[in-house]
């Protein structure tokens, strides 16, 4: 094993650990900013640094710390003291594993030897998902039960109805992705959504498999706890649901875990339906191939994205009321600044592209970099449809969750898994 | 006269409406179009920009207890002892002494409002006699370190100014 070898390992680890990790203060201000402009208002941006609100950013930061000096509080009349620490673990643990399998770039290949990007590079692919993602729904029954709390217990067996309920769906819209695909490797569904169908439309899940998609959707949306299934929660009927007993860091760990969780599975969403980390229209040979071209039209498109990014931070970053020698006009400078300086530093970079050999590990570099940036850019989509499915739609009734998960989603990823069969055998 | 009575209309059971996702797409433009909207320009958030922008408080706004005087600044108040009698959240406790200056007989040795208990329902400015109580100071944010603060004197009360003029607060219906 050379030394390469040990770096790709540890990069790859790292990459699918810490970045779900670091997603979470995106999440959270996506979530808090895009709820306070769905519904016309500002949503966070008071909290600051030295005056650098950073769009409200520094928010987290507050409530990080707010969370992590709390009083970590245990209730007399919880018996069950290790179930009931145990249980945030669980749930944050198998968040961050089920990303653990997911590919973000295509196969990396240096002097020889290919790497493969993935945090753990299994066969069993989207089933390690499955498992722990149903794993995870340990962690909050154990939580709702362990409080000894009657909201608590009752949010716990919600969770539990309803995981059952939409692990069927789930699974079976994802026989029928499996029978297009024929594996169960993520790796090798990312790299089938790189070909073209009929030469001009990416092979993307979403076009193979619509009613798929829309069933594995909706059974995410169910799995992850989110709106409008967030009935595990409820805060209008049993207050805080399975996390009622839990306050600061613990508390907070099982924040954390639903934000992973929604990282998490956007990003199996993304793998399975949306071609994971392929750029549409150019997979991993064509974009090797024509590195140089692409890496000449981000010098020009870039600065002219950013000239625009630039305009809109000068005019959002301003106070709307009277004030003199408004102290946002000069902290939005100071951004245009910072944002402008990193353009450079990228345009250095593809520079170096242009001026190198094709063909080489720069290029194979460069093209494992972009395939990245297109996986997150793609995740943060994805994030934002969760977002934004959450602050358009009231949560479902339970009779009317069971109804739709059982009457609707099953018959429908049972429709689904005929026809696509049918038409499978059919195209021999 | 009857009251008004509106129909409303029972929305969900044509069969788009009962397939869910179209509706449920419809719901998510709408949003969208709100998000796009304020990302494009966010002075059209519906946001006041509290506290550098305080809001405007009405004349008829119940704020913060204040005591009238004559108009040679000799206090209104008899201590007929009717707002402290019917106060719902008994805060107010008044002691009265004798009056010297043949305004009346009595007035306030001493009235004491705790606010942590008042609920601001205005019944002793509605049960003072003399129009000596009134909450037209259109302080809205009492906050304070203590308990002890939040009991408010007569000086306090006496020296607090009201927020509006005599036409305004008479306009308010008072």
């Amino acid at each position: 094993m050379s030394l390469l070898d040990i770096f790709m390992i540890a990069i790859r680890v790292a990459f699918s650990a810490f970045v779900p990790l670091c997603f979470i203060a995106v999440c959270v201000w996506m979530e808090r900013r895009g709820a306070g402009f769905f519904q016309d208002r500002s949503g966070p941006n008071r909290a600051a640094i030295f005056g650098f609100r950073a769009a409200g950013l520094v928010q987290n930061a507050a409530d990080g710390i707010k969370l992590f000096f709390k009083e970590d509080l245990i209730s007399d009349h919880i018996k069950h003291k290790f179930f009931f620490v145990l249980a945030p673990i669980i749930v944050f643990f198998c968040a961050v594993m089920s990303f653990a399998v997911v590919p973000f770039a295509d196969t990396l290949v240096l002097g020889g030897n290919s790497y493969v990007m993935q945090g753990i590079p299994m066969d069993v692919g989207i089933l390690w998902f499955l498992a722990i993602a149903g794993f995870s729904v340990y962690g909050i029954i154990l939580a709702g039960w362990s409080s000894t709390n009657k909201y608590g217990i009752l949010g716990g067996l919600r969770s539990a109805a309803q995981v059952i309920s939409y692990e069927i769906p789930m699974g079976l819209s994802l026989v029928s992705l499996l029978i297009v695909y024929g594996t169960v490797n993520l790796s090798e569904m990312a790299q089938f959504q790189g070909q073209l169908l009929f030469g001009f439309i990416p092979m993307w899940g979403a076009v193979l498999q619509p009613l798929g998609l829309i069933i594995f959707v909706i059974a995410a949306f169910a799995e992850c706890n989110r709106t409008p299934f967030d009935l595990a929660e409820g805060e209008s009927e049993i207050v805080a649901g399975f996390h009622v007993e839990y306050s600061a860091m613990k508390f907070a760990v099982f924040f954390m875990g639903e934000y992973v969780a929604m990282f998490a599975s956007s990003a199996i969403i993304i793998t399975l339906f949306f071609g994971g980390y392929q750029i549409p229209f150019l997979n991993t040979q064509a974009l090797i191939h024509l590195a140089k071209p692409v890496a000449f039209l981000l010098m020009i498109g870039l600065p002219v994205v950013m000239y625009y990014f630039a305009g809109w931070i000068r005019r959002s970053n301003v106070s709307h009321y009277e004030r003199e020698n408004d102290p946002r006009v000069f902290e939005a400078n100071v951004y245009i600044k910072c944002f402008w300086g990193l353009i450079a530093i990228i345009e250095l970079l593809l520079l170096a592209i242009l001026l190198m050999q094709s063909g080489g590990a720069a290029t194979h570099i460069f093209v494992a970099l972009l395939q990245i940036c297109t996986f997150l850019v793609k995740v943060t989509m994805m994030i934002f449809v969760y977002i934004w499915v959450r602050w358009t739609l009231p949560r479902f009734r339970y009779d009317q969750l069971q109804k739709l998960g059982w009457q609707m989603l099953l018959p429908l990823a049972l429709l689904n898994i005929f026809i696509t069969s049918a038409v499978v055998v059919a195209l021999g | 006269m009857g009251a008004k009575v509106k129909t409303i209309e029972r929305r969900g059971s044509t069969l788009t409406e009962r397939i869910y996702l179209i509706e449920i797409f419809k719901g998510m433009a709408r949003t969208l179009r709100h998000l796009v909207r304020n990302l494009r320009d966010n002075k059209k958030l519906l946001v006041r920009h509290y506290p550098e922008v305080q809001p405007e408080i009405p004349a008829r706004w119940r704020g913060r207890h204040r005591l009238t005087k004559h108009d040679d600044g000799t206090v209104k108040c008899v201590a007929c002892f009717m707002c402290q009698t019917n106060c719902p959240a008994e805060c107010i406790s008044i002691t009265a002494k004798e009056r010297l200056d043949d305004k009346a007989e009595k007035m306030p040795a001493s009235f004491n409002i705790n606010l942590l208990e008042c609920i601001y329902c205005g019944y002793c400015v509605e049960a003072c006699p003399l129009d000596a109580i009134r909450m037209d100071t259109g302080i809205f944010s009492v906050t304070d370190n203590n308990r002890q603060s939040f009991i408010i004197g007569l000086e306090e009360l006496l020296t607090t100014p009201g927020a509006y003029s005599e036409e305004d607060y008479k306009k308010g219906g008072a």
